[in-house]
Parts: C-alpha cells; structure tokens; sequence
C-alpha cells in the first residue's frame, strides 16, 4: 500500500512538473509577437492578417489563449507546425523521438559498461596504475565539452580513418560515435561513484564476514560488494537521464542525427514556434516520467527503503 | 552505509607537514593556469596584438609560428583571416564577464531559496523544491533554445539563462544542509533565547554553509564556461561575430579538415581551463568538506 502511495504521489509531482514547463512555455513564446510576419506574404491585406489572427486565436485575452492551450494539451493535441503543409506536430516528432530514444540509450549503455568495471577494477586495485588511469580519465571526460570531442572523434575516426559515417543515422555504424561522445560525461560521473562506493563497501563487516566463511573471492566482490556498491548508481541514474536527453540537443546537431534535439534547433531557425514548445513539452515530460521510473527502481531495489527503515 | 567508513591508514614515511605541503603544490598549477586566464580577460585588449573582428582575406588560414607559420600571428588566423591568439584573449574575456556575474548570482539566489526552504520547511518549502524539480525536468539547454528563439541572441540572454540553468544546485545542497542544522543544540538554544528567524538564517546558519557554497561556486565556475561555449556552439549564446570560445569552434569547424589549429586552440583552451576548475573545486572539497564527494 505505502509503495501506491509513493508512486502516485510522484506521478502527480511528475505531472505538476509537466504543468509548469507548460506553462512557461506558453507565456515565453506569447511574448515573441505575432506569427503572420511570416505566415503571410508580404503583400497581405489588413484583412488577411486579421483573418488570420482571429483563426489562431490570437485575438482573445491572453488567459483564454492559455486555458485553450492547456485544453489542447491534455487532449494531446499540439497544434500545427507552421511549415511543411501544417502537419501536425506531434505527429512529426514521434519519429524524431525514436531516433533521440535510441541515442539516449546506447549512450547509457555506453556509460554503465564503460564505468561500472572499471570503478570496480579500480576500488580493488586502489593506488596502482589501473586506478590512476580510471580516476585521470574521470577527471578529463568530466572536463572535455561534448561537443569538441564529438567534433574530433568525427575528425580522427571518420574523416582520417573511415571508420564510421560522419554524420546521419544510417544504421548502427552511425550511431558510435554520437553515443559514445554522449555517453562520455555520465561515464565520468559513475565510474568515481561506483569507485568510491566499492572502497566504502569492501571495508564492511558483512564483507568480512563473507571472507571469513571462507568465500571465494570472486563471490564476495559478485554476489555481496558490487550489488551493494551499485545501489547510490541507481539513485544519479535519473539525474543522469536527464543530463543525457539534455545533452542529446548537442550532440545531434554535431552529428546531423534526426532527433528531437535537431528538430528544436531547426524549428528555432526557421520560427516554427509550435513545433519549438511541442519538441520542448516532449522532451520535459520524458524526463520527469524518467525520473519517476527511477524512484520506483530504487525503492524496488533497496529493500530498507520498501520497509520504510531509512 | 557512511558508519563503517574508516579513514585510510597514513603511511608510516608521510610526515602530515610533508604530505600537506604536497597538496599546496598540487594546487599551485591550477591557481597558477586560473591566474593566466583572469590576466587574458582583464588586460585582452592590451595583450592583443591584432582587433579580434578584423578580416583578413589575404591571411586566411596562416598556421601557428611553432607549425611553420611567422610571429605576426602566432597562433595562426581562421577562415576570415582574423588573428587566433587575439580572439582566444577576447574570447577569454567573455567566459570571464559570464563567470563573474552567474556564478555569484547564482549562489546567491540558490542559497537564499535552498536556506529558506529548508528553514521555513512546510509547504513554503515544498513548492521551493517543486521548483527545484521543474528546473531539473526542464533541461537548461532547452530552456536556453526557446529564451534565444524569442529574444535572439545576445550576452544579456546569456547570462539569464545560465542563472536559471545554476541556481538550483546551490538550492538542493544548502537545503540539505539547512534540514540537518536546524535540528542542532546550538539553534534550539538561540531559538529560546528569542532570536528571529532571519537573525539564525544569517548567524547561525550561513557561516554553517558557506563551505557547501564555496565548493559549489568552484565547480560551478568550469560549467559555466561550458555552458557558455555550448550555447554559442549551437548559435543560441553570444552574437555570431563575437569572439568566444564556442563560436570560434563551430567556425574551426568548417575548416576542420584543411586546418587543425582553429578548432584545436578553442577547444584545447576550453578543456583546460575545466579541468583547471574541476581540480582547484575537488581540491576545495577535500580540504573542506569530503562529504561532498560524490555530490555531482
């Protein structure tokens, strides 16, 4: 019972989140001024821009346009791009979507497998060179802008030596080096967690008592550290999520990679301001629902939180 | 989990002067790298040899001196001829203007929303953190993108956008801080002897996080650098013309293939400069508060 409450106390914390960006949304692109500079020609008539107007309801009081625009996004509809023939936009983002979903998560598997060993290689070997290696590399992939680094792996791995396309996303080939420029930054963050927590774990009682049973060594990391070290992982998974789907804006613009994120910057350029906030509520929205996941994980996992003890 | 954490056993040859004095070293090129720069900002335009802006067209793409290019432009110019080294010092300016406003700005109003929260508690400080959330659900890129699509871009932007895109670290951990302290002796006892809420937030607690905050402001100053180049990179940060780390990047980019030098030298001054506040800010955390560890 208590964990229903708990998640539908998140879900409705969830969706009062979606409600303000909505909201801010709304009111920062009301300020921009009128669409019909550039919906219309240069020759329109007085008439033609009033028509207009009054079509998208850009007449009424700003707070009927904004209780519209709630009504409208609750019933899921987004309105019309202002390019491309009026499609729908939310129609043209679900496409876009699968792309940046799929980025997003070969990026976290490029991050967990890339620091979940090797912060537990490095607790276990504290101080040798296998650890100043992982910890000089945290220290840089936390520094290098993604975006540079992006631009260089395009330089040595597909301009100098072939390897892999240099931008768009034409199968799998494609998809490396944009996730693993993404992926690069969480890797950093959770390979020092992982590290650390691995050291605090190792010098546990429980530790010692599974040595003292006489365990093999390999069981005492597997089965009784690692699962114990990897638990405050999952608790910056959601911050991690959100910094990836964020940071996917970048990256898909460095890599030509059909995404929401490319979809935002291209709107931005071209004033399709309804497909600019429908990308954005998107994307806000599968972040919180992100989060929410990863509280329910936690709570799943880490049986003390279930019973209510911490 | 924190109880069975053991300090790690000095080694027996480590006197604690010794083993001090070779953590002032450790900061010393960091501090000394920070330095470089602030002297870049402050003095760019006595240090510069070239206007940053001016187009040469018949210097276009001159390598630097130490890869067969002339001291006239030691560092080479870009695609338009304009000087590299004198950009890079003007670019630095920029960083420096950004660094200077959002990082105490920021640490200001997160500290003030985080310690009254915290403080307050109830329902004033829940609707504080919901506010948290939303900054965190709302990613500040994407809130960059639309505040640049409908105001255009422009430094002023800029510099709101990193302020929203900041404050709310410093709100979540003094926050946590403030939950902690409020439970103590010492502020029961100034509580019962009639001392206001303001007057605790400002005696008691304050000097309590200012550790937290100056850690935070450390780490934070490397972010905003990023951000800032980021912003720029994507078009929505400073003016296109202006010389900024980000912008001379996605200019070197169209050249990236006849010319490493103007992708290269923004990008390499951008993660040095990071790793520079990524060092000096664990060092911070270290000597003050190692609890932070594993905050960011």
């Amino acid at each position: 019972m208590q964990f229903w409450n708990f998640l539908a106390i998140r879900l409705l914390q969830a969706i009062f989140v979606v409600f303000i960006v909505v909201s801010i949304v709304f009111f920062v692109s009301r300020t921009v001024g009128s669409p019909e500079t550039f919906l219309l020609p240069f020759d329109a008539t007085n008439a033609d821009i009033e028509a207009l107007r009054e079509n998208l309801g850009l007449n009424d009081p700003q707070i009927v346009q904004y209780g519209n625009f709630l009504w409208d996004v609750l019933q899921l509809d987004f309105g019309n791009s202002y390019r491309g023939g009026g499609t729908s936009t939310i129609g043209a983002i679900g496409d876009r979507a699968v792309n940046t979903f799929k980025l997003g998560v070969a990026a976290l598997i490029v991050s967990l497998a890339g620091s979940i060993p090797l912060g537990i290689i490095a607790a276990l070997r504290r101080g040798k060179p296998i650890d100043w290696f992982a910890r000089l590399l945290a220290v840089i992939g936390q520094a290098t802008p993604s975006f540079w680094l992006g631009l260089m792996m395009i330089f040595f791995f597909a301009v100098q030596l072939g390897w892999f396309p240099t931008g768009g996303a034409e199968g799998f080939k494609s998809l490396i080096l944009p996730a693993v420029s993404l992926g690069l930054l969480e890797m950093a963050a959770i390979m020092r967690l992982t590290r650390s927590g691995m050291i605090e774990v190792m010098d546990t009682d429980f530790i010692r008592t599974a040595r003292a049973k006489g365990l093999n060594e390999r069981v005492v990391i597997f089965r009784h550290a690692v699962r114990h070290a990897l638990l405050p992982v999952v608790t910056i998974l959601g911050i991690g999520l959100g910094r990836l789907i964020a940071g996917s804006v970048i990256i898909e613009v460095v890599f030509a990679w059909p995404g929401v994120g490319r979809l935002i910057i291209d709107s931005i350029i071209q004033n399709d301001f309804p497909m600019v906030q429908t990308a954005i509520i998107v994307l806000a929205a599968s972040i919180s629902l992100a989060n929410v996941l990863v509280d329910v994980s936690y709570r799943v996992i880490d049986p003390r939180i279930r019973s209510g003890a911490l | 989990m924190a109880q069975h954490a053991q300090a790690a056993p000095v080694e027996m040859k480590e006197t604690p002067g010794r083993i001090r004095w070779r953590r002032w070293l450790g900061l010393s090129i960091p501090a000394a790298i920070a330095l470089v720069l602030l002297v870049a900002g402050i003095f760019a335009d006595i240090l510069a040899t070239h206007d940053p802006d001016f187009i040469n067209l018949l210097a276009r793409l001159e390598p630097p001196v130490f890869d067969g290019g002339t001291w006239t432009h030691p560092l080479g110019t870009d695609e338009l001829g304009r000087d590299i080294y004198s950009r890079l010092l003007h670019g630095a300016r920029v960083s420096l203007i950004v660094v200077a406003i959002v990082v105490p700005g920021a640490a200001l109003i997160g500290s003030l929303i985080g310690m009254v929260s915290g403080w307050v508690g109830g329902f004033t400080g829940q609707v504080l953190m919901r506010i948290v959330d939303v900054q965190l659900a709302l990613p500040s890129i994407l809130f960059a993108v639309l505040m640049a699509s409908v105001f255009g871009p422009s430094l002023r932007n800029v510099i709101i956008i990193l302020l929203v895109w900041t404050w709310s670290a410093y709100a979540r951990l003094v926050r946590a801080d403030v939950l902690s302290l409020r439970e103590r002796d010492f502020v029961t006892a100034s509580r019962a002897t009639g001392a206001t809420g303001w007057w605790i937030m400002r005696k008691h607690l304050l000097p309590n996080v200012a550790n937290t905050i100056v850690i935070i402001m450390t780490l934070e100053v490397a972010i905003v650098i990023l951000a800032e180049a980021a912003l720029s990179f994507l078009g929505v940060g400073v003016p296109p013309g202006t010389a900024s780390w980000g912008r001379m990047i996605t200019e070197g980019r169209e050249v990236m293939i006849i010319a490493w030098w103007p992708i290269w030298l923004p990008g390499l001054a951008l993660l040095i400069i990071s790793l520079t506040g990524n060092i000096m800010g664990d060092w911070l955390r270290d000597e003050l508060d190692p609890r932070l560890r594993n905050v960011r």
